[in-house]
């Protein structure tokens, strides 16, 4: 794949190849970030779409500052996923709370295997937050630097966020 | 405060070996014993939940959405590329509006145009589409018409595997069909006319050859366009078969099939 400035560049000026190599290079981990923030398969896969489909309707007013086009990415499907959450809120959710394993040894919830639904279930015990960083950080496999400049806060600022989620995390798994 | 903050440097260098360099726990560990109590804990639960995280998107998902953004950024080029004040355009489509208002009503062919072959207003959307090719003078352009009608069919042979009506994908694949067939003797036009490509034409003739089947590029972009339907359209049908009841298989399969020797023949013809 080519440097991603200047794929940017020719998908600004309607190169078709070049924003198929952009979207194809970020899809799986759009699309993962969108499934474990929003926790339902199927409103992912709509979402997902969106986000391409936004990127593709806005890229022309994309601009470098020192942040990656993924980071642009990863911005517009936060938006989406805080319009959709928002509108959810006053619908009814089903907890996928029951699937968690209420094991009381922390070290056996870690290490056995965990599936999507009961990770999803666990993140929900996190801030928004700190389920932000899980999500950008371990699922889509965004950098430190990358999560800061998705998230506007500090590399700093991201590490200590990053440890408190884990640990929440882990509380999450081991209480249930 | 200073502790904590290297401890959160030294988390994040730990899990940058874990999640990136394809390092281990254990190495980690190595690195940091007098941290190796707090540290190991947090690393099981990462490696956990990265893990988990780990899904892809099912295959026909990755078809229809790859599908679905080819087309908005098709019609985004195109809408692009429109000019305002197109003369030629303009007088086709206020032909085409009179011409159809005078049957339906402009409020009904606008919801036409959007609508499903179990829609009412699916019959209005064909019989614009009918007006629109009569009415577009070029062969050239009635072969770019053709092409995005076929684009249509399958967007809607797709839609009718949801419903799970096989009766209507074997008709919509038979419109594909005579679409397809219509592009091939359309982009055979100058061959059969007799003016071969390979010795250079006259001026006269290649005038001619250009009003009636276009110039190189658009032939040219009509390729491209072709080839990309060529993929897309076989992938998309594909996709949709996977998750497709068996009761509509052979007709979605007769789809494919069509669609696949459709665009071969249509892209010889043009080459």
């Amino acid at each position: 794949m080519q440097d991603e400035e200047s794929l940017v560049r020719r998908a600004q000026q309607h190169d078709h190849e070049a924003f198929g190599q952009l979207y194809e290079a970020n899809f799986d981990k759009i699309y993962r970030y969108v499934v474990l923030r929003i926790g339902n398969e199927a409103e992912a896969e709509d979402m997902t779409q969106q986000v391409f489909v936004k990127a593709l309707q806005s890229i022309s007013s994309f601009r470098w500052k020192g942040a990656p086009f993924s980071a642009w990415l990863f911005r517009i499907a936060h938006n989406q996923v805080v319009d959709y959450l928002r509108k959810k809120t006053k619908r009814a959710t089903v907890s996928l709370d029951e699937s968690l394993s209420h094991d009381d040894n922390p070290q056996l919830a870690a290490e056995r295997k965990l599936d999507i639904e009961q990770l999803i279930a666990a993140t929900k015990h996190l801030t928004k937050a700190q389920r932000e960083v899980i999500c950008l950080r371990f699922a889509s496999e965004l950098s430190t630097a990358q999560v800061a400049k998705v998230m506007g806060k500090s590399e700093g600022a991201i590490k200590a966020l990053q440890h408190s989620a884990i640990v929440a995390l882990r509380k999450a798994l081991s209480v249930g | 405060m200073k502790k904590a903050r290297e401890f959160n440097d030294i988390l994040d260098e730990c899990l940058e070996r874990l999640l990136v360099k394809g390092g281990t726990i254990e190495e980690c560990l190595a690195s940091y014993p007098e941290l190796a109590v707090e540290l190991e804990p947090l690393l099981q639960t990462v490696v956990a939940a990265r893990k988990a995280s780990i899904i892809q998107p099912r295959p026909g998902f990755r078809a229809k959405a790859r599908y679905q953004f080819q087309s908005a950024l098709q019609a985004m080029e195109s809408k692009r590329r429109r000019p305002f004040f197109g003369w030629q355009r303009q007088w086709v489509t206020a032909v085409t509006i009179v011409f159809v208002l005078l049957l339906a009503g402009g409020g009904t062919v606008a919801a036409a145009s959007n609508s499903m072959p179990d829609g009412a207003l699916y019959p209005v959307k064909l019989a614009t589409e009918q007006v629109q090719l009569m009415l577009t003078p070029s062969e050239i352009g009635k072969a770019r018409l053709c092409a995005k009608l076929a684009d249509r069919r399958v967007a809607e042979i797709i839609y009718m595997v949801d419903k799970g009506n096989a009766q209507q994908i074997e008709v919509i694949t038979q419109r594909l069909d005579k679409h397809l067939v219509m592009l091939v003797t359309l982009a055979s036009a100058p061959k059969q006319g007799g003016l071969p490509r390979v010795l250079a034409p006259s001026e006269e003739a290649t005038a001619n050859r250009d009003a009636l089947v276009g110039t190189d590029s658009h032939r040219a972009k009509l390729r491209a366009t072709l080839a990309r339907y060529a993929i897309n359209h076989p992938v998309a049908l594909h996709a949709a078969l996977e998750k497709s009841p068996e009761s509509v298989k052979p007709a979605l399969r007769q789809a494919i099939a069509v669609s696949i020797a459709g665009y071969e023949k249509a892209l010889i013809a043009l080459d």
